[in-house]
């Protein structure tokens, strides 16, 4: 008797986390389906989104086609503008002397130190601050006898370095600017005017179309 | 069940034409708003109601013009609006950004504000003073924000008195963060990308700053947290180790040169 019991219980124990497991499946697939059909796509996001695209983190297909990887071209529609003179670009790479570095880190696809839905070091950057360690290390080591012993995470965690436009921060343009006066002879912003086309306004085209609703 | 069949019947009662009623206007509004457009440089440049309210085509009357309207004739600023955070969400097919959507702290009242050419552009006066500062503070309410009015920056603007647009002395929200930038072909467009002189801050620097301040009082100011968030209230007291390490380097360059 007590051994029938037992098989007993124990049959309906297995009968029961089947069912759960069953059941739970199904309500899960039934919420994952749900959210695809009534478009509440944040609940597949795999993790925090940076506040960069946080904006954007609903519209999926701005930067994913399917399952395939996130290609560059997705990421220069909005930001061709900041990346014209990428300082480690592919012309950089295109020089022999430094051809072989993309070895060490490849930099040419944007996702390489930019991922996204994953912890941020700042500007974007999921790569711990010193990645450029990765390529520059003898600089801190004794190569640069002005860098001898720096920190290897501060190169532009300290605003001294920037790592795909060296427009407004290079050892270049510091010099060449060095010694300015707080104020600039003379603001060099440039300047908007208009030419009217008329000296007098126009009769107003329309107007009744307005009053009280739909035209 | 029930809440499900009301909620289809707003969305098609929505969808179907309140929004175009929402704008009717009465004699009195449509008076005063044929007023400031006839004050404004759009009158002047002869573009009329119909230019932006009238479909060329079908000649329908378009009660609410968006964007791509404002688009026909302001391609570029349009352009660049869209790839900022004020307009990405329009570009890639969502809603409108609202502030209520946004991290950095907002005035309540403004929160269900739909951001597009509307929001901060008064579309009938079209003045572009009231754009670059009075627009930004009708949202944004974070420290930096609100101390613009206490800058030397806002002071400056206060000096001029009324201006048609913002002039080349004064320095608004918009003089930094929808800087003005002389294309190719020479003509002067304001980029709306309003993320793009944000970060890294050397973009800042040599986008705007250095437009009036020398490279080391720009550097040593945006770089100074307390300072930005002060919305730069004081001259900059901090002294940055890269500009030390070049004065060194031209030190040391120059003491050679003149030992050969």
């Amino acid at each position: 008797m007590a051994k029938t019991q037992r098989s007993f219980l124990s049959l309906s124990a297995l009968f029961n986390v089947r069912n759960t497991v069953i059941v739970l499946c199904l309500i899960l697939m039934g919420w994952l389906g749900a959210a695809f059909a009534l478009d509440h796509k944040t609940i597949f996001l795999p993790g925090v989104t940076s506040n960069g695209h946080l904006l954007l983190e609903a519209s999926c297909a701005s930067c994913h086609e399917g399952f395939k990887p996130v290609s560059n071209e997705t990421c220069m529609r909005c930001h061709e503008a900041e990346m014209a003179t990428d300082a480690h670009g592919p012309k950089k790479f295109r020089d022999l002397r430094w051809a072989a570095e993309l070895e060490k880190l490849e930099v040419l696809t944007c996702t390489t130190c930019h991922n996204e839905h994953v912890h941020m070091f700042g500007r974007g950057v999921h790569l711990k601050p010193d990645l450029c360690m990765i390529c520059h290390e003898g600089i801190i080591q004794g190569e640069l006898a002005s860098h001898k012993g720096f920190s290897p995470d501060g190169c532009w965690t300290a605003g001294c370095h920037n790592f795909h436009d060296h427009r407004s921060i290079s050892t270049g343009f510091l010099r060449q600017n060095m010694g300015q006066a707080d104020m600039l002879p003379k603001p060099a912003l440039p300047t908007r005017s208009i030419q009217p086309e008329l000296t007098a306004p126009p009769q107003p085209d329309l107007g009744k179309e307005f009053i009280g609703g739909r035209a | 069940m029930k809440q499900l069949v009301l909620g289809g019947l707003l969305v098609l009662v929505l969808w179907s034409g309140w929004p175009d009623s929402a704008v009717a206007v009465d004699q009195a509004q449509l008076q005063s708003i044929n007023q400031s457009w006839s004050q404004s440089a759009h009158a002047l440049a002869n573009v009329n109601c119909s230019s932006c309210h009238q479909n060329n085509s079908a000649k329908q009357v378009i009660q609410q013009p968006t964007h791509e309207s404002c688009r026909s004739c302001h391609e570029a600023q349009v352009d660049t609006f869209l790839l900022g955070k004020h307009g990405i969400r329009l570009l890639e097919g969502q809603p409108a950004l609202t502030p209520a959507l946004a991290h950095l702290p907002m005035q309540a009242a403004a929160h269900d504000k739909q951001m597009n050419c509307n929001a901060c552009h008064d579309v009938h006066s079209v003045k572009t003073l009231p754009a670059s500062v009075d627009s930004c503070l009708t949202c944004h309410q974070d420290t930096h924000s609100l101390n613009y009015k206490n800058s030397r920056h806002a002071q400056l603007l206060r000096e001029e008195g009324a201006l048609p647009r913002p002039s080349t002395a004064s320095t608004t929200c918009a003089t930094c963060h929808l800087p003005r930038q002389t294309s190719a072909s020479g003509t002067v467009m304001v980029n709306h990308k309003n993320t793009y002189t944000l970060l890294p801050r050397d973009r800042m620097v040599k986008e705007v700053c250095m437009n009036c301040h020398g490279m080391e009082f720009a550097y040593n100011s945006i770089f100074d947290d307390d300072l930005v968030e002060s919305n730069f209230a004081r001259p900059p007291t901090l002294s940055m180790d890269t500009l030390k390490m070049v004065r060194a380097l031209e030190k040391q360059r120059s003491g050679n040169s003149t030992s050969e």
